[in-house]
């Protein structure tokens, strides 16, 4: 009877079960499993067990393991709020009554759909210390004197990293925040008009808590995947100058992909993997508490 | 309550605004590939093109430049691979989310939602371990496997979203004349959940096409390289002299997604912003 009930759907749920477990949960396993041997593939000592040896090598004597994970927490922490400062505003521009909303809905989403790579390149040309348009603008608005090599200065690359990873990435909050603006109804925006609330109030009173739950998983998400994004610092800077804007996921690839070492680089992520993990309980205390839902 | 002038006025201008800050990067690329290098490395830049070309498209696609062509098929296959294993995996599965509530579905759910944080940097070594264990290196089966993982978790999320749309009385229409559960899922429910079908299976083309870092781990050679570790490739090796070129390039590999962004984006959207509004 419960078969009968039931079969069916066990049998449809089992293929993509399956294959999140195998190609995805099964390979992370081995990536906290990996981190316990000693595991290079160029040391000519074949692979061995020696449990905790890899974390004490990058929590104690790795010069670069700390400020590497500073790093990390910047661009988590200033990719995501600038995404929303960018967003937000986005979203009540498209939420107005402007005609074929639609369309300009879909032009905002290209930069989120366009491939990294081309997106790196893209602005790797704008930024360029000689040629590139931000220099040329920057000293056309009187904002800079001389030639700035946005990538290649220390004080310079890491804004110039979070601008157009907020450029690539705001889209995507954005077409949340309007989703959620537009669940909003008129008549209360309205109602608080007529009690003499300024715009200002209306979006601090009445917007902002209604977008607060969408907002909240918004923010979670762009977190997380932000973290673990190894594709847009590798291609813009590849971690350099030197390891000054590394981040963990391209710490892993240099020690498992460049110096081979598989058994460092499993600890490496291992380590990212409990460190977000961590981020994402710290965020869920302090922005889940105080939600009156 | 009508606009005033002002209002209407300020909505225009942001509206502006955020598009050119939204477009101009893209534009700029466009310009800059119709240039000849003197422009494009003239002291100062400009807008406007005096001598047009198309010789650094011609570069891109030849053999002694990128040999887009080779790339651009590979990833092709690998994409379209992908696109159709994630449309089973989508219909299959998402309809069974959709419509069977059996005893262990808040795991199912869980598992979905979890793996799409499982990405990148947590599975590439165990990956890389196994590719080349099993002799997959560098091949396009590789990359749709992992692909995969990308694009069926999220497919099937926004799957079960469109069927939970198709109300029910279709299917029952279907038992009670006679139909087994597969023929009522093929028959009657997939040919209505067509369009978000397709939108999944072109979004998941895209995620495939866009991919850098598991080709980038999992591929060596022009058997299996796709289009986007093809150029960070050669932006690496020839990045300051041949601007034009790999923009070209770029421009070439960023039309495909645009076009196919444009057919599904109305479901693409609707399907990514169905579960966070909720009722």
């Amino acid at each position: 009877m419960f078969f009968k009930q039931y079969g069916f759907g066990y049998i449809l749920l089992t293929p993509v079960v399956l294959y999140i477990v195998f190609f995805q949960f099964y390979p992370l396993f081995e990536t906290v499993r990996l981190s316990l041997y000693d595991y290079s593939l160029v040391s000519g000592r074949g692979m061995s067990f020696v449990g905790f040896k890899n974390y004490a090598e990058l929590i104690v004597h790795d010069d670069n393991f700390w400020p590497i994970f500073l790093n990390s927490v910047v661009w988590v922490l200033g990719a995501t709020l600038l995404q929303f400062l960018i967003a937000l505003p986005a979203a009540m521009i498209l939420n107005a009554r402007i005609p074929l909303r639609g369309m300009w809905r879909g032009l905002m989403m290209v930069p989120w759909v366009s491939p990294v790579v081309i997106i790196g390149i893209i602005w790797k040309w704008i930024y360029d210390g000689q040629f590139g348009l931000a220099n040329y603008y920057l000293k056309m608005l009187g904002l800079i004197k001389e030639n700035i090599v946005w990538l290649g200065d220390a004080n310079w690359v890491w804004p110039a990293l979070l601008l157009t990873s907020a450029w690539k990435g705001f889209p995507y909050v954005a077409l949340m925040a309007l989703s959620g603006l537009q669940g909003i109804p008129r008549e209360l925006l309205e109602a608080a008009t007529v009690d003499g609330a300024t715009g200002w109030q209306r979006f601090r009173h009445v917007v902002l808590p209604l977008l607060r739950p969408i907002l909240f998983v918004t923010g979670l998400v762009s977190i997380v995947s932000t973290w673990t994004k190894f594709e847009m610092i590798w291609v813009l800077t590849g971690g350099g100058p030197g390891y000054e804007t590394s981040i963990l996921p391209t710490y892993l690839y240099t020690q498992a992909f460049r110096f081979f070492n598989l058994g460092l680089g499993s600890a490496v992520g291992t380590l990212s993997m409990l460190f977000v993990v961590g981020i994402v309980v710290v965020y869920a205390r302090m922005f889940k508490s105080d939600s009156p839902y | 309550m009508r606009d005033t002038a002002v209002q209407i006025a300020c909505r225009y201008v942001s509206l502006a605004l955020l598009m050119v800050f939204i477009l101009f990067p893209f534009l700029w690329m466009l310009v800059t590939t119709f240039k000849v290098d003197e422009e494009i490395f003239a002291p100062v830049p400009s807008w406007l093109i005096s001598d047009f070309t198309l010789e650094h498209y011609v570069w891109a696609i030849s053999e002694h430049g990128i040999n887009l062509g080779k790339l651009l098929g590979n990833t092709f296959a690998v994409c379209l691979t992908t696109a159709v294993l994630t449309g089973l995996f989508a219909c299959v599965s998402g309809y069974g989310l959709s419509r069977y509530k059996v005893p262990g579905m808040g795991f199912v759910v869980l598992l979905l939602v979890l793996a799409q944080m499982i990405q990148g940097p947590l599975i590439m070594i165990p990956w890389y371990k196994f590719a080349s264990a099993l002799s997959l290196l560098n091949t396009k089966t590789v990359l749709v496997m992992i692909y995969g993982t990308m694009t069926i978790p999220v497919g099937v999320w926004i799957m079960s979203g469109f069927f939970n749309t198709i109300p029910r009385d279709l299917e029952e229409a279907a038992y009670v004349d006679g139909a087994t559960r597969w023929r009522a899922l093929f028959s009657v429910v997939i040919p209505l959940a067509l369009p978000g079908l397709v939108a999944i299976s072109l979004y998941a083309f895209i995620l495939g096409w866009n991919d850098y870092q598991y080709a980038l781990i999992l591929t060596n050679s022009l058997a299996a390289k796709t289009v986007q570790v093809g150029i960070a490739e050669v932006m690496e090796s020839m990045g300051k002299t041949s601007w034009g070129g790999i923009l070209a390039s770029g421009v070439l590999t960023i039309m495909p997604v645009v076009v196919l962004f444009a057919v599904i984006q109305r479901l693409l959207i609707e399907g990514l912003t169905a579960g966070s509004v909720k009722g």
